[in-house]
């Protein structure tokens, strides 16, 4: 007899990151970057061919309650049934689903139209935020996240340790998506980089 | 020796005195000392050794341009050669030491150098050490081979630490719209006039204060620099101190190493020593400032012979008095000032000017403070063993220098004008022009236009400090004009190109032009020898080393360079080459303009190696990949090994089980039972779109037209050139939809190739591939009880019998726990297998599901050693087989490649290299007498023919346990049926004798593959 799935586990659940705390530092002095893993991610890939790419963003932002999709390296969030949805533009023809329950509420695309794909268990969601975030991503990503170059609901692909990941902006902070077989060393690395600024664990 | 700590003035901390120590010996300084000041104020005059000669040396400048104090600082795993002492500061605890000295600086052995110095000279080893190596020992090559270790131990500069490096390194990236290099005037005045704009800028400075020259003034002038810094602060300008742009580099990106660590006691633990920054800026402003140009005479190099700038630094920011009898030497205005300063803090000051007349202000100035001025006198030689005593004079003459007397002095201060820093600039490309009447390289006074750079201050031969202030103004407005944002690095065509120096003071804004002085000598041969002359002194180059170069025909400055070492190491140049170059230019009879320069490279001053490692250290040297599994496969007894970053299991060891026992057990018990084994690092592409069936068609060298919804099959990808690229299996999920599965090596280049093709040769295809390697945690499950343990954990066992999941079945099924899994019935092993996936994030509870019911059943976990194995027996081909140079039909594959379309690789598979008959093919081996072993690497060879590459290689070995001896695969020229009466041998020199072996199909074990379909 068949029964409910178990639960999930993350890339970091079995490591004692999950352990939160302090380090680096502090000593009275409010940390610099928290680093925290967000956990249970669903994301879903909508990906639509050149002639369709307007009207499958259409029936996207339809669905999460937005009224256009976003263009290309931004970002919009909508609600679906009181669900916060994120939608990030991050290829020409691509568009990430972030958020919400997951298929049910993606427009159903004829082939003609375009693709889904289940993405959720492909990446780790790492949020670093804090008044060094910054500092920190800049002692791991080559790219220039001064305001103006990348303001808050931008998207970028980019490199961290020579692995191409995925960086939102978000209002909480910086959202890192991570392939999943490298979370553990990236968060590593992030830790040992970011507790210069003193650091906390989320 | 008479330096003494003056008793007020100086930047110094007083109040927070600082202990060290130097050659074991406890020392005593402030807060705010450099080392090098601390050393003098304590009376330490030999400090260092040099390079060749072993020397005294001492303190020479109070900079980067230090070429006497380099000292080692630190122990054990942070000991650190050839730190500067000069740009060192101070700290508690600093633990100093002389280098290239034994038992130490004060008494060394290795002097005796210098009394061979006539056999040292430049051209030294290659004249002594090339040679043919026919000539018997000890002549020529073959003495170098004997001596290189005593050579390399004499002659040096210090020792590396033997440790791993203690400390961590930090790698960042900047981006702003002005970068300012230099906190002197000029930079400071430009980079306030930039971020008044609203720019975003970035100041550099190597030194740990803002303020350049004006750290080395009197305090009269502290109240100018201190408005301007707090000024500059005010307009928020990023102020980077003790940081120094090393590099210029293409598209406004500097290098910038950032010293974090190396001035404290006890860093934080978790702070990296250096960071080092890559930062792109929109614009650049050159603001470097000049060095202070020392001239050659006969013993210029001996302890308290300096320049003077070293003294009024040392007088004015460490309240260091040098000496008591000073002799200044110059041949510029710029020795007036200090030389009144050290008068006027106590000591007796004789001012030698080699020009003949000085302006009347200027003697005023110095006869006020009872300064005893000497025009056309000059110093022709340092007397003194160990430290300068006195100095023999020279009197100008019509023609040259006449020897005239001599002068006791505890000090020697020189200063033969000034040389600005166009290091940076050079990098770029651009050559530095000879301004004839300011004696200096500068930079032209147009830079290219596609340069985003300008000049400004002292770094353009200006000598006065507000005149170095308006030029700063001058440079941040051009920065402003020119662009000057990071977003657009390359300024507009129509802009008006940077120039810098227009209008600029004559002479520099000094009163009386510069005599180019560069070298000091009476023509009196045997002067040369017992008074050597000092050009390079880092690298104890010589004025006799430039006229030996010339006279051996080294006269291009690039062979002048690497010839003597001028201006090599760590000087880059800084201290010795415009005189080097003055004087080539005077032996061959030319101009130092004609002469030229050598172009300067990076980096300005020395990294730390581990600077530019960065965290790509230890475990971080690259990320390590995990399987959704890991910690599972751990918790299971695994053994784990890298395959690419993936770690993997290699075997899970039972007790008292080596490797061997481990794999040979796992492969057995697979082969008679059932295992389970982690595949999550195979690579997975999800296929999608109208045209999926299109690409794969074309992709793949095989059919796959009429494959069916819910099958799968093996396939072989070509290259453009018809060799194979990779193999793996695609598995139709859909009309749409396919899964395709590649090797773990080549999984990456595999994505990138489908997504060059869809996206450059047929963007007309609708299909979207996307990796889900990381999306699912797989397994196989393998052996003859593998069906009926999947049975056993699906919800609905019907799902998996033979009718419903047939070989090369695939099928979306519900596991027992609730879990959605894709299976295949796919065999790597050659038994009844399935590979089954599930979300990554439930790929444990797979396995704790599956693994109850294998081992009920007494099977087994098996790694990467048994999977080895079981391929070997069965002759499957991994990226071991298949490494590039292999076309499919010496894989033995030959027949999949489909006849009847066209795919990547069709043509060029049928060039007549890739058809001939005697290519190497894959075949299976045995060894011809059963108990012996052979190794993978092996050289195949006839027996009676061991030479050369032979006739073939061996590219895996097993033990099989199913054949009871060791087996392996290789590739041999014209395959199997060639050799089936020849004697064989794996030869295998280096490692064992060679072993013959049976060379036999590479289908060793079940080769119509019974167990596989049952």
């Amino acid at each position: 007899m068949a029964k409910s799935p178990p639960a999930r586990l993350s890339a970091l659940a079995d490591y004692e990151v999950h352990h939160a705390g302090e380090s680096g530092r502090l000593g009275g002095v409010a940390a610099g970057v928290t680093v925290q893993e967000v956990g249970a991610l669903v994301l879903y890939q909508v990906a639509a061919w050149p002639e369709s790419v307007a009207t499958v963003g259409a029936q996207v932002a339809q669905h999460i309650g937005v009224a256009q999709a976003p263009g290309p390296r931004c970002v919009v969030e909508g609600n679906v049934a009181g669900e916060r949805v994120a939608l990030l533009r991050v290829e020409p023809l691509k568009w990430w689903v972030i958020g919400g329950d997951g298929s049910a509420r993606l427009p159903t695309l004829s082939p003609a139209q375009g693709t889904t794909l289940d993405l959720s268990h492909a990446r780790t969601h790492i949020r670093i935020a804090g008044p060094n975030a910054r500092d920190l991503l800049n002692r791991l990503i080559p790219l220039d996240l001064r305001p103006p170059s990348f303001p808050t609901d931008r998207v970028a692909t980019t490199m961290l340790h020579d692995l191409g990941i995925t960086l939102w902006h978000s209002a909480p902070g910086f959202e890192l998506f991570i392939p999943r077989g490298f979370a553990r060393s990236i968060w590593e690395n992030c830790i040992e980089c970011g507790q210069q600024f003193g650091l906390e664990i989320g | 020796m008479t330096a003494r700590r003056l008793a007020t003035g100086g930047r110094i901390d007083r109040d927070r005195a600082l202990s060290f120590r130097w050659d074991g010996k406890l020392c005593r300084g402030y807060h705010g000392d450099s080392l090098s000041a601390a050393l003098l104020a304590h009376g330490e005059t030999v400090i260092a050794r040099s390079f060749k000669y072993h020397r005294p040396r001492g303190v020479m400048s109070s900079g980067v341009d230090e070429a006497g104090g380099l000292v080692t600082l630190g122990y054990g795993a942070r000991r650190d050669a050839n730190v500067n002492a000069s740009t060192q500061e101070l700290f508690d605890g600093l633990v100093a030491r002389g280098q290239n000295a034994w038992p130490n600086v004060r008494a060394d052995v290795g002097a005796i150098n210098n009394l061979l110095s006539r056999f040292l000279a430049a051209g030294f080893y290659y004249k002594t050490f090339m040679g043919p190596r026919l000539l018997a020992k000890p002549f020529g090559t073959a003495m170098w081979m004997n001596y290189e270790k005593l050579i390399r131990r004499a002659a040096g500069m210090g020792r590396a630490a033997r440790r791993p490096d203690a400390d961590g390194y930090d790698q960042a990236h900047g981006y702003c719209d002005v970068l300012v290099v230099g906190g002197g005037p000029a930079g400071l005045q430009a980079a306030l006039v930039a971020a008044t704009a609203g720019r975003d800028v970035w100041l550099v400075e190597q030194d740990r204060e803002l303020g350049g020259d004006w750290l080395s003034q009197p305090a009269a002038q502290e109240a100018e620099r201190m408005q301007l810094v707090a000024a500059v602060k005010a307009a928020g300008v990023r102020i980077m101190t003790r940081t120094t742009a090393f590099g210029l580099y293409d598209g406004g990106v500097a290098g910038l190493v950032q010293r974090l660590t190396d001035h404290l006691a006890c860093p934080a633990p978790h702070q990296p020593r250096q960071c080092f920054w890559t930062l792109r800026a929109g614009y650049t402003i050159l603001a470097t400032g000049a060095l202070a140009r020392p001239i050659a005479f006969g013993n210029n190099d001996r302890p308290m012979v300096m320049t003077i700038a070293a003294a009024r630094t040392y007088l004015h920011r460490y309240g260091v008095l040098l000496g008591e009898n000073i002799i200044i030497a110059t041949n510029n205005d710029s020795a007036y000032t200090p030389a009144g300063e050290l008068a006027q803090a106590g000591a007796k000051v004789t001012l030698l000017d080699a020009r003949a007349t000085v302006d009347a202000a200027l003697m005023a100035r110095v006869a006020a403070h009872e300064v005893s001025l000497h025009t056309r006198v000059a110093p022709l030689n340092a007397r003194g063993r160990r430290v300068v005593t006195g100095v023999d004079l020279a009197v100008a003459e019509t023609h040259g220098w006449r020897a005239h007397g001599m002068q006791p002095c505890d000090l020697l201060l020189v200063s033969g004008g000034w040389s600005p820093v166009v290091h940076l600039l050079s990098q770029r490309g651009v050559k530095p022009s000879w301004d004839a009447a300011r004696a200096c390289f500068i930079a032209p006074h147009e830079l290219p236009n596609h340069l985003p750079i300008t000049m400004a201050g002292a770094a353009t031969a200006l000598w006065q400090t507000d005149d170095c202030r308006s030029s700063g103004q001058v440079a941040g407005e051009v920065a402003i004009a020119r662009g000057g944002s990071a977003r657009s690095a390359m300024p507009a065509k129509s802009a008006a190109p940077a120039t810098h120096g227009a209008g600029a003071p004559k002479n520099g804004g000094w009163a009386r032009p510069i005599l180019p002085l560069y070298e000091v000598r009476v023509t009196n041969p045997a002067n040369e020898r017992f008074h050597k002359s000092f050009v390079d002194p880092q690298h104890d180059v010589t004025t006799a080393d430039i006229r030996l170069a010339q006279r051996e025909g080294f006269t291009s400055v690039e062979h002048l360079k690497r010839y003597t070492t001028l201006g090599m190491g760590p000087d880059g140049g800084k201290v010795g080459n415009v005189i080097g170059l003055a004087l080539m230019a005077e032996a061959v009879g030319s101009t130092i303009e004609q002469v030229g320069t050598t172009t300067f490279r990076p980096p300005y001053t020395p990294i730390a190696l581990g600077a530019l490692g960065g965290r790509h250290v230890g475990t971080q040297f690259k990320p390590l990949r995990r399987t959704p599994m890991h910690a599972w496969n751990l918790a299971h007894g695994a053994t784990m090994t890298m395959a690419g970053l993936w770690h993997r299991p290699w075997y899970f060891a039972r007790a008292g089980e080596d490797l061997a026992a481990a794999y040979c057990r796992e492969a057995t018990t697979v082969r008679a039972r059932v295992g389970l084994c982690d595949v999550t690092s195979l690579g997975k592409i999800a296929i999608q779109g109208p045209d999926a069936a299109t690409l794969i068609d074309r992709v793949y060298s095989n059919s796959f037209a009429r494959l069916a919804v819910g099958k799968a099959r093996y396939g072989i990808m070509l290259r453009d050139d018809g060799l194979v690229m990779d193999d793996g299996t695609a598995w139709r999920l859909g009309a749409h939809e396919y899964f395709m599965t590649t090797t773990t090596v080549h999984a990456a280049s595999v994505m990138a190739w489908l997504e060059e093709l869809l996206q450059t040769r047929w963007p007309d295809l609708k299909v979207h591939v996307t990796s889900v390697s990381e999306q699912w945690g797989g397994v196989a499950l393998a052996g003859p009880l593998a069906r009926a343990v999947l049975a056993e954990c699906v919800a609905n066992p019907a799902a998996v019998a033979h009718e419903n999941l047939p070989f090369m079945g695939v099928a979306d099924i519900e596991l027992l726990n609730g879990l959605a899994a894709r299976v295949a019935r796919i065999s790597f092993s050659g038994e009844m297998a399935y590979e089954i996936y599930v979300a990554a994030d439930y790929a444990t509870a797979m396995c704790d599901l599956l693994w109850h019911a294998v081992a009920a059943r007494d099977g087994c976990l098996y790694g990467l050693e048994a999977l080895g194995t079981l391929r070997i027996e069965k002759g499957h081909v991994t990226a071991a087989e298949l490494d590039g140079r292999v076309s499919i039909d010496d894989a033995g594959l030959g027949r999949m490649a489909s006849p009847r379309k066209a795919f990547i690789g069709s043509a060029l598979r049928r060039r007549p290299e890739l058809q001939r008959a005697e290519r190497a093919c894959l075949v299976g081996l045995k060894p011809k007498i059963r108990g012996q072993k052979f190794n993978a690497g092996a050289i195949l060879c006839r027996a009676d023919a061991i030479s050369g590459l032979g006739e073939g290689w061996v590219t895996a070995v097993t033990h099989s346990p199913a054949l009871g001896h060791w087996i392996g695969l290789g590739f041999i020229r014209g395959g199997a049926t060639a050799w089936a009466d020849v004697r064989v041998v794996a030869a295998d020199p280096v490692r064992t004798a060679p072993i013959e072996v049976e060379i036999v199909s590479p289908h060793l074990v079940d080769p119509d593959g019974e167990r596989m379909h049952g």
